[in-house]
């Protein structure tokens, strides 16, 4: 049976990847933008010792076929700038140490085919060493104080010990990582520097190694999320989107850290399970009357917002403090089996 | 052309102005809207990590509602096309879990078989209406008007859902904005991050991250921004004071609906689409609508 629901559309095209096309955005189309023998045009971000600052230096590439990013670096190592500072050891997506920024996108530069034209940066939100080497000690230390180990305090059920792979789905994803460091240079939270005491997504994901292993013991993780501010990610997906592993940065790792900590630590989770408990009565989400739940009195503070917003309409009192019995409200209750309070 | 509709949470209260814009913008597009008044939120970020199949179970429901009814579904919020796309590809996925899920949803007598198709405003605009018949309805085209897109997340990333493999590639708005008459602007805030989702427990995150999009725009000459999540439009016009307390100037920049453009160049008027119910004025975009003819909508 055709319904209106699966008839097709009268046209073939696909909305939501306008732009996949014109701009090159597939992986074929990427690997295919240059001809042996075609110049590169390479701008490279490189500390000056004499001026002690950044500069950009220009150089012309010439493409080889199946060129790569680390080989254009390494021509312009041999042939133009012997003193280019850059790391890579594997060349083969194993080691994660040859991340760089090409046109503001985070790559392996042994994994990125060489476009005609590249501006290549150090990755950010790392203090920069020289040229294209940042140091990784922040997030190594980062990572460090989260113990990432497992802690046993029953005896083993047996041995060997029965685990299976749904109960280690997410865990394994998370061990998927190289420590490149992609996703913490693109996080926009990381990029605002101490403003939040957030990990960012790179020791996420490491810490999920052993948090989201059901072995690990609970309080052990219960300390480390609480040195996360895991409820500070903004949801982008940035990270996903530049991971060379592919691995679901938001779905997979932060999102299940989430479900532990409102567990472990309820108080981390205030803005949650607020959150839920208003579905769960209202049927849907009144932002005032959440905002109200998670801030308290500090709302207080911000009364000529309030009254700003409510001079505009965008906000109504009566329906904040009492709510409105919604057509969508008992499935929502139904459905999340909460509390019903207000 | 008929759509179930599912405006969320945000059309429906801060963002009442948008609902409306979209209902009147939809009748002059000749499209016929069913409101699911009995759809929940769909959890926003919060419920898909807490609580999974309670995450789940509200949106399938919500594609359920819209099956019932053997309608494609429509969105206008990222955030909720995002979680409704989630949802169906993790019921596809998994015959066990959609067992599970159609139990709960009998208790209700509803079902769902797995047919129905997801579209934000922006895809039906361009899928369903097209961009030549689009063109043919402009009756006021918004000619010189410099408009900066800011996309928002959910609509064009997880590259698993969307596949880009760079999410600055999407082009939707900008194509949509070039058949409107208008001119869009280059800058670097386009598909960067409103930072809404934590703006609940603490906003700075959000202030801090987008005053420096507004003012890219501001600096490519963009005369107003134009965001197809209601989500975006609360941190970029709600807070814009804030911003520019942050930033240290004045930004004075309008955010507009998507739908509030297109109803412009359709020949509706600013007061019919609410536009001085946002925080920042519009007033300088009101010249646009000045040779619009006067019709009533329908």
């Amino acid at each position: 049976m055709v319904t209106a629901a699966t008839a097709p559309t009268p046209t073939a095209m696909d909305a939501r990847r306008l732009g996949q096309i014109e701009r090159r955005d597939t992986l074929a189309a990427r690997n295919s933008c240059l001809a042996p023998g075609e110049d590169i045009a390479v701008r490279i971000r490189r500390w000056d010792e004499a001026t002690r600052q950044a500069a950009y230096q220009d150089f012309k590439v010439p493409y080889q076929k199946w060129m790569r990013v680390l080989d254009v670096l390494n021509w312009i190592a041999e042939n133009e700038a012997t003193d280019l500072a850059y790391r890579w050891f594997c060349g083969s997506k194993m080691c994660g140490t040859c991340a760089v920024r090409i046109n503001g996108r985070e790559v392996l530069a042994c994994w990125e085919a060489a476009e005609p034209v590249m501006t290549i940066e150090p990755l950010r939100n790392l203090p920069v060493i020289r040229d294209l080497v940042v140091d990784r000690a922040p997030y190594e230390k980062k990572i460090a104080s989260f113990e990432p180990w497992i802690e046993r305090r029953e005896p083993y059920p047996s041995f060997p010990e029965p685990l299976n792979h749904k109960q280690m789905k997410d865990a394994s994803k998370a061990l998927d990582c190289i420590s490149c460091m992609c996703c913490y240079s693109t996080c926009p939270v990381i990029g605002l520097g101490n403003l939040t005491d957030f990990a960012g997504p790179a020791p996420l994901v490491q810490l999920a190694q052993t948090a989201l292993d059901p072995r690990n013991d609970p309080d052990k993780i219960k300390r480390s999320l609480a040195l996360t501010g895991i409820f500070h990610c903004v949801s982008c997906y940035k990270c996903e989107e530049v991971c060379p592993a592919s691995i679901p940065i938001v779905g997979r790792i932060i999102e299940p850290l989430k479900a532990k900590a409102v567990l472990l630590n309820p108080g981390m989770a205030k803005h949650s399970s607020a959150l839920r408990d208003i579905v769960a009565a209202r049927g849907w989400v009144e932002p005032s009357a959440l905002v109200l739940r998670v801030q308290g009195l500090r709302v207080l503070a911000r009364m000529p917002r309030a009254i700003r917003l409510l001079v505009r309409g965008k906000i109504n009192p009566l329906k904040t403090l009492f709510g409105i019995r919604t057509a969508a409200a008992e499935a929502a209750r139904r459905i999340l089996r909460t509390g019903v309070a207000k | 052309m008929k759509f179930a509709y599912y405006p969320g949470c945000s059309a429906r209260s801060t963002c009442a102005e948008l609902n409306a814009a979209t209902h009147l913008v939809a009748a002059k597009l000749g499209l016929e809207l069913l409101q699911l008044e009995s759809a929940t939120c769909t959890g926003a970020r919060e419920l898909r990590a807490i609580d999974p199949p309670g995450f789940l179970t509200l949106n399938v429901r919500i594609l359920a509602l819209a099956e019932s009814h053997g309608l494609p579904l429509m969105t206008i919020c990222n955030t909720c096309t995002l979680n409704v796309l989630d949802a169906h590809a993790a019921f596809a996925s998994d015959r066990e879990l959609a067992a599970a899920i159609n139990v709960k949803l009998a208790e209700e007598g509803l079902h769902y078989s797995g047919r129905t198709r997801i579209s934000h405003f922006l895809w039906v605009l361009h899928e369903n209406i097209g961009e030549q018949r689009l063109r043919e309805l402009v009756v006021n085209p918004l000619t010189n008007m410099t408009i900066a897109a800011f996309y928002g997340c959910h609509i064009t990333r997880p590259p698993s859902q969307y596949g880009f493999v760079d999410s600055r590639n999407n082009i939707a708005l900008e194509k949509l904005a070039e058949v409107l008459g208008c001119q869009p602007i280059d800058y670097s805030g386009r598909n960067e991050c409103c930072g809404f989702h934590t703006a609940a427990h603490d906003e700075r995150v959000a202030i801090k991250l987008t005053g420096q999009h507004i003012q890219a725009a501001k600096t490519g000459g963009a005369q107003a921004m134009v965001t197809p999540c209601p989500l975006c439009h609360t941190i970029l016009d709600g807070f814009q004071r804030e911003i520019e307390k942050d930033v240290g100037h004045k930004l004075g920049m309008p955010i507009l609906h998507l739908p509030q453009l297109v109803g412009l160049a359709l020949g509706l008027s600013p007061d019919e689409l609410n536009v001085d119910r946002h925080m920042v004025p519009v007033g300088a975009l009101k010249a646009y609508a000045a040779n619009a003819p006067k019709e009533p909508h329908r």
